[in-house]
């Protein structure tokens, strides 16, 4: 792990333990709604500041509170085209698959690649530290998935390219 | 798979049963598709003993201008018979009138096969021969006095054989050049392809010294200069591969296999692309089930174990 | 139709996979939808059995043929497979695991299903998919899911022109169309699909399958084997492999409408009794007797008591239960376009022995109700199982009807279309052949 993602993802579990602090809350304009207020934004009231943690211009979360639901935003590091159209595969691949995923929104947030929104159902429903590791490891995993398509890319590319040429030889 | 097959599988079994000794006659009457838009028709028109397969390919035209009808007469020679309406060549074999042995028969099922490849090597057969000759002019010169038309070499031979995409053949004293020209119409496959390309402009330098020489660029190279047809869009969408056959590839031994071999570069580049992308996705899908086992993780084991009775059923506890 | 590539027809079915181009009346390739990859047959999915990368790519050493070794090369084992009768060849060597991406009728490896797809395509139909549109089918029941998926492959993967999904027992009722008992060509019928593992008895409204009403039996072209092999072995002939109880099975069986009366028959003409001749692996002939089998084989269908013992309901009760089990109002219809399709309904007077047998559960009903009526008269009820040529690949053949037709690619969907709405896009299609269309 290089030097400076360790505290990066140090930052990011910090602040997300802090931040995964939800109760139930009936919604306030809508009688017998419960929807979650980070997405509805009709109390100003019950949201909370959002934060940003960012490694660099490439590669930062957003993080969103509210009083019943947290949404995370992850821009993913994408160094050039061909990195940046399998970040764009792999996300609409997951987001494709929403529905198992519980957390996971099915629209990025504008500038962001993908998006998670936790509400307090999940929060009952499901471990806490537990989500936070997932969040984590999905940041950490995401990445050097990316770099290990794109290695494969090339060297399936060169493989390919040296098999049609031989047969000149 | 790694490679493309140059001859059509489905023409190869279906004649290859018809052709066995000991099968009993029977109507055929299939529409096959090869790459590149190209149709065949095999069919038993008048008695069930005769078959005739018919091609038809968008390029044609072109082709013949370069001399297809020659090379397809050459090949196919005695079975040639005036072409089915609707396709642009078509030859008839009788079959009660086959070569004697199974080897004559399996040649002429593997020559049947490669119809399309032989219809299609027609201008790579004529650089060839422009090539033979301009050699032969230019080693009464020495290269600074040779007149000027010899060094630029013959006239580029176009081969529109798919809707946006040609082939160009240009032939000179010292190489022949194989333009192809390529469009992708999807963001994925572009961006994959320029990294294939890169990769077959890398490959001469690093591996294989003596393979033709591979180059891409997005503006139409000097070659195809004031050929109609050639736009300069200036939006670079359209690429061109490059491949300059040096003489060790002209040697007339190895023509076959070179000209087999080349035309399928499209089709191989596109079928690797799409290799790719399916490698890809199944990583991808091995990926998403250990996000997902990951995320299984956080909710809290459940009272849920399978209890058994007695008599060895199953039955789930409530929780 | 000259600057029009034609459709490719898929049909991936449990066992066979049929593909060809729309427009001929046969499958250009029949073959198992088995794949063969490097490595053991343990099914893959497992976290931990991620694809290895190749961090440090191949020199190549020597010129790699199609069939080249591969596996020399690292990184490169996801192109090392075989599909189809090459993949049951290489099985039987050493090296590769046979696998079924397909497990009753619904694809459940996508991994490997996605390079089937690719090995069919480039290999062997020979075509650049951007150029085609696609005509695939899918089983009854086909959860909206697995549509999607396939959309996914054939977009994403493999950028194809349009694709079409059409489930297999609609293509059945389409491809009936060829028979001449057929005479307004509509999509409501009962298809009686029977293949070598299951039959599937699937009653079809306006071209939608009334899913509530399917019925399974656990009797197919399968258990009939089995049958016709027990019966060998029982009389001890010199050849009893399963092989040789197939092709007998093939060549010999044939429906009889009464097995009393068919067992009297031959005892009475010894004619009736075959031989079939099997030719060995090495060279040597046997000659196998022939006997009851070739009627009693297909006669579990109508008799299931005569080889099992948990599956006692014949095909005809399980028939007339699912079109009493459809809405009242197309009931008609379903009795009067009783479609059979696939390989184990291609017995001589099969269609004939159900349509009777159909009939006479019908008229006893609508007897008795007669008489509990007090005499009022019922205006009868037609019952017609209809057999044609193109039985053996119906849903196949369906589709290639379809798929020549003109307008077939406007019920497409695109890759345009794809890419506006997303994959769920293919939770619909419009109704092929339907009112409206052809």
């Amino acid at each position: 792990m290089s030097q400076s993602l360790r505290p990066y993802l140090q930052a990011v579990r910090s602040s997300l333990t802090a931040a995964l602090c939800l109760s139930n809350f009936a919604s306030q304009t809508t009688e017998r709604h419960n929807v979650p207020e980070v997405e509805a934004r009709t109390s100003p009231e019950v949201l909370l500041t959002p934060l940003t943690v960012a490694r660099n211009e490439n590669e930062r979360v957003l993080i969103e509170p509210s009083i019943n639901s947290i949404r995370i935003s992850i821009k993913i590091k994408q160094a050039d085209e061909i990195e940046h159209i399998l970040v764009h595969k792999f996300t609409r691949f997951l987001t494709q698959r929403a529905e198992s995923f519980f957390i996971l929104r099915r629209k990025p947030i504008k500038g962001y690649d993908i998006s998670f929104l936790i509400t307090n159902f999940h929060t009952e429903e499901m471990l806490k530290h537990k989500l936070v590791d997932f969040i984590i490891q999905f940041m950490e995993e995401v990445d050097k998935e990316i770099s290990e398509m794109k290695l494969f890319l090339n060297a399936r590319a060169r493989f390919v390219a040296e098999s049609f040429l031989t047969p000149f030889d | 798979m790694l490679l493309l097959d140059y001859q059509n599988v489905l023409i190869q079994s279906v004649l290859t049963e018809r052709f066995a000794a000991d099968a009993s006659p029977v109507s055929i009457d299939q529409t096959v598709s090869d790459f590149d838009g190209v149709t065949f028709h095999i069919s038993t028109p008048e008695t069930r003993t005769q078959i005739m397969v018919s091609l038809q390919i968008r390029c044609y035209q072109d082709l013949v201008r370069y001399g297809a009808e020659e090379v397809l007469n050459r090949e196919y020679g005695p079975y040639v018979v005036a072409p089915e309406p609707g396709y642009d060549f078509s030859i008839l074999v009788d079959l009660e009138n086959l070569p004697a042995t199974p080897e004559e028969r399996g040649e002429l099922v593997n020559q049947i096969a490669l119809l399309k490849r032989n219809a299609m090597a027609a201008p790579f057969e004529q650089a060839y021969q422009e090539h033979y000759h301009l050699k032969a002019e230019a080693s009464k010169f020495t290269s600074e006095e040779a007149p000027q038309g010899m060094r630029e070499g013959g006239a580029v031979k176009v081969v529109q054989y798919r809707e946006e995409e040609a082939i160009y053949v240009k032939a000179s004293h010292d190489r022949v050049t194989v333009i192809f020209s390529t469009v992708f119409r999807e963001e994925t496959d572009r961006v994959f392809g320029k990294v294939f390309i890169q990769e077959f402009v890398d490959a001469r330098r690093r591996a294989i010294q003596n393979a033709p020489q591979v180059l891409f660029r997005n503006d139409p190279p000097l070659e195809l200069h004031g050929v109609p047809g050639v736009k300069n869009t200036g939006t670079g969408e359209i690429g061109y591969v490059t491949f300059v056959l040096f003489p060790r590839h002209l040697t007339p031994q190895r023509m076959p296999d070179v000209i087999s071999h080349i035309q399928t570069f499209r089709d191989y580049f596109h079928y690797h692309i799409k290799a790719s992308k399916a490698y890809i996705h199944s990583r991808m899908r091995r990926r998403t089930a250990d996000f997902l086992q990951v995320l299984r993780r956080a909710r809290p084991d459940h009272e849920e174990k399978e209890r058994k009775t007695a008599s060895g059923r199953s039955f789930k506890a409530g929780v | 139709m000259a600057n029009q590539t034609p459709t490719v027809v898929m049909d991936n079915g449990t066992g066979f996979s049929k593909l060809g181009f729309a427009g001929n009346d046969s499958p250009s390739f029949v073959f198992p939808t088995a794949i063969a990859t490097k490595g053991g047959a343990a099914g893959g999915g497992s976290g931990s059995g991620r694809p290895a990368v190749a961090n440090k790519p191949s020199f190549l050493t020597g010129g790699a043929g199609p069939t080249g070794h591969l596996s020399m090369k690292r990184g490169t084992e996801d192109l090392d497979f075989f599909i189809g009768d090459e993949a049951i060849a290489a099985a039987s060597g050493p090296g590769y695991g046979l696998h079924y991406p397909i497990r009753h009728g619904q694809i459940e490896d996508w991994d490997h299903m996605e390079r089937f797809w690719s090995n069919s395509i480039f290999k062997y139909l020979r075509v650049e998919p951007e150029d085609h549109h696609f005509l695939l089918t899918e089983p009854p029941l086909n959860p909206p899911e697995n549509r999607e998926n396939t959309a996914e492959i054939f977009f994403e993967s493999f950028n194809c022109a349009g694709l079409y999904i059409a489930v297999q027992a609609v293509l059945a009722l389409a491809a009936s169309w060829t028979s001449p008992k057929v005479t307004d060509r509509s999509l409501t019928g009962t298809v009686i699909d029977s293949g070598d593992g299951v039959t599937h008895v699937i009653p079809v409204a306006e071209g939608y399958v009334i899913g509530s009403s399917i019925k399974s039996i656990p009797i197919a072209g399968r258990d009939l084997t089995y049958f016709v092999q027990s019966l060998l072995r029982d009389r001890g002939e010199p050849d009893s492999s399963l092989r040789t109880a197939q092709e007998i099975k093939e060549a010999h069986c044939y429906v009889c409408p009464d097995i009393v009366k068919e067992f009297h028959k031959y005892d009475m003409d010894r004619s009736k009794f075959l031989q079939h001749v099997v030719r060995q692996p090495g060279g040597r002939e046997v000659a196998v007797d022939v006997g009851y089998e070739r009627f009693l084989a297909p006669e579990i269908f109508f008799n299931p008591e005569i080889y099992s013992s948990d599956f006692l309901t014949p095909l005809p009760v399980v028939v007339d239960g699912v079109i009493q089990s459809s809405p009242i109002d197309v009931r008609r219809g379903l009795y009067k376009n009783i479609v059979l399709s696939g390989g184990s309904t291609l017995y001589k007077d099969f269609g004939r022995r159900l349509q009777r047998d159909i009939k006479s559960l019908v008229d006893d009903r609508i007897h008795q109700s007669e008489v509990r009526s007090g005499g009022a008269k019922s205006g009868g009820l037609d019952v017609q199982v209809i057999t044609h040529k193109r039985q053996r690949h119906g849903p196949w053949f369906g589709g290639s009807l379809l798929g020549q037709t003109p307008e077939f690619r406007s019920y497409c969907h695109t890759k345009a279309e794809y890419q506006e709405y997303g994959p769920s896009i293919v939770r619909r299609f419009a109704l092929l052949g339907g009112p409206g269309g052809s």
